[in-house]
């Protein structure tokens, strides 16, 4: 059963997140990511991308000219670009307000083909709203670095302006050739799960130069197949949670890498310790390829935002009830 | 008419039957999301190859739709219309499109060529549950007439278009015939 269909045959929520289309242009809106304000608002970053992702599942019977998984960019411009768009929503989660995030003055040319800030996940820290994604366009071989977005948001006339970029760097050489999908831990400013398992968590300043430390790595459970980062962190009641996702990656007939996404519940006890996995990973929509980068609670409910096949974007409303006994799983699980 | 929520919260429980899949890309694309579109259209390809045919077929057709929407991704859209052909290559729809997307692009004798292949396979005409814009035999006719006016068959042109005139054509059609006739000499 997916998590869709669990959540909404219990009382449930799935929204779709759409911007209209003369915005768009009909390719990818993907992998949002969901916060809720101080003040209440719900709101949500809604990667768009100038690409749609062809991906022929099952027997591959009807591939691209390319083969069954392709980017299709335009064919005169072979970069994928990523846009952030800052929305805000209604408590039927239906967008209201929508603008795209204003990177102008702080865009350089890139330099390589995956450009702008992506997955990025909605954080506020210190009263100052970030976007916190991994950014692969400053180098010729697409090296990837957490960066901070700082963001100007004008609630009232609905613009978004990034007013500052830090790049974080790793730890020691920073010779790593991508990091992505660090967990923000929602409420301790500067703090991430960089590693399930073993846990990690660094702590990352963002200023110039921006300033990293590695505050504990700590083994776990076996975890079975290595469990990536995806949303951010939140409390939840006398725990911590989070969805990380998990890859089984195969190459297929023309060597290309495919690959199925699936989730899992994180629990984390106050000291950060993973003490809880979801006995059984799950997926939104069973398609091959999903990704969540967000999850807030609203009230006693748990928000999930997630991108489906890398073109279109929910929101899920999972009750109390079902995410208690998914946490419950998950502790079970931990403890055996 | 059920909205892409209700729809998805209601095929949450069989998320691979290929007639859910196209009921969403429909409304998908009716959005103008014609990447979310495309991927159910394409996981209705996929998943329907063996039990939908007619699904399969229309969607492949649809999918050229969504990418000609986007613009600028040319190989998909043809490659899209060649596997619907392969698919069903005894239906003229795909024929007719690929006729019509070459005679967009100015390429005649591509154009021509679709058109009278999709005329040997017009005895089948049983409409498709989405709209494609075929009509009709008389689409793939007037592919071949504009096509032949260019690739130095003046008369076989003039023929074809006195002829369908005679017919029942849709409006468009008429008007685009007489325009033609008017300005071939």
């Amino acid at each position: 059963m997916n998590l869709v269909q669990r959540a909404v045959e219990n009382g449930g929520k799935l929204a779709p997140l759409v911007i209209k289309k003369g915005l768009s242009k009909g390719t990818g809106l993907m992998n949002p990511s969901i916060f809720i304000d101080d003040d209440g608002d719900i709101l949500v970053n809604l990667r768009h991308v100038n690409y749609s992702l062809y991906h022929a599942e099952k027997d591959m019977k009807f591939p691209s000219a390319w083969g069954p998984l392709a980017y299709l960019h335009p064919e005169k411009d072979m970069n994928l670009r990523t846009y952030n768009y800052l929305c805000r929503l209604d408590k039927d989660l239906n967008i209201t307000d929508y603008c795209l995030v204003d990177t102008e003055s702080l865009d350089v040319s890139p330099l390589w083909e995956f450009v702008g800030l992506e997955d990025a996940r909605v954080v506020k820290w210190n009263n100052k709203y970030y976007l916190i994604g991994v950014r692969r366009d400053t180098t010729t071989n697409g090296q990837g670095r957490m960066e901070y977005s700082e963001i100007d948001l004008d609630k009232k006339n609905w613009t978004a302006k990034e007013i500052s970029r830090i790049r974080i760097p790793t730890l020691g050489k920073d010779d790593s050739y991508c990091e992505k999908n660090w967990y923000p831990i929602i409420d301790k400013p500067y703090h991430f799960i960089k590693w399930t398992s073993p846990t990690e968590i660094v702590k990352a300043l963002p200023t110039n130069p921006p300033n990293i430390e590695q505050l504990s790595l700590k083994n776990t459970f076996n975890v079975g197949i290595d469990q990536r980062g995806g949303s951010q962190m939140i409390p939840w009641n006398d725990y911590y949670i989070s969805i990380s996702h998990e890859v089984n990656l195969w190459n297929n007939y023309l060597n290309q890498k495919n690959g199925i996404y699936r989730h899992k519940l994180c629990v984390w006890d106050k000291d950060y310790n993973l003490i809880g996995l979801s006995p059984e990973s799950f997926s939104f929509l069973d398609a091959y390829i999903e990704f969540c980068a967000g999850v807030a609670k609203l009230e006693d409910d748990l928000l999930i935002t997630f991108g489906f096949s890398d073109n279109a974007a929910f929101v899920l409303k999972v009750t109390n009830t079902i995410v208690e006994e998914m946490i419950q799983e998950a502790v079970v699980y931990g403890n055996n | 008419m059920a909205t892409i929520e209700q729809l998805i919260e209601d095929a949450s429980n069989d998320m691979l039957n290929p007639e859910h899949n196209f009921k969403i890309a429909k409304e998908y694309e009716v959005i103008g999301q014609t990447a979310a579109a495309m991927s159910f259209y394409l996981r209705t390809a996929e998943y329907g190859f063996d039990s939908h045919p007619l699904l399969v077929y229309a969607s492949l057709i649809r999918i050229s739709y969504c990418v000609a929407d986007q613009s600028g991704r040319e190989h998909t859209l043809e490659n899209s219309l060649f596997q619907a052909i392969q698919y069903m290559p005894n239906r003229p729809e795909a024929y007719f499109i690929l006729s019509r997307y070459y005679e967009r692009n100015q390429k005649w004798q591509q154009c021509y060529m679709f058109a009278e292949l999709g005329l040997l396979h017009t005895s089948i005409f049983e409409l498709l549950e989405v709209d494609v814009e075929y009509y009709g035999r008389y689409c793939l006719e007037f592919e071949k007439a504009v096509s032949a006016w260019w690739i130095g068959r003046k008369d076989e042109s003039k023929s074809i278009f006195n002829d369908l005139l005679g017919k029942d054509l849709s409006e468009e059609y008429i008007s685009a015939i007489k325009y033609n006739l008017s300005i071939m000499g």
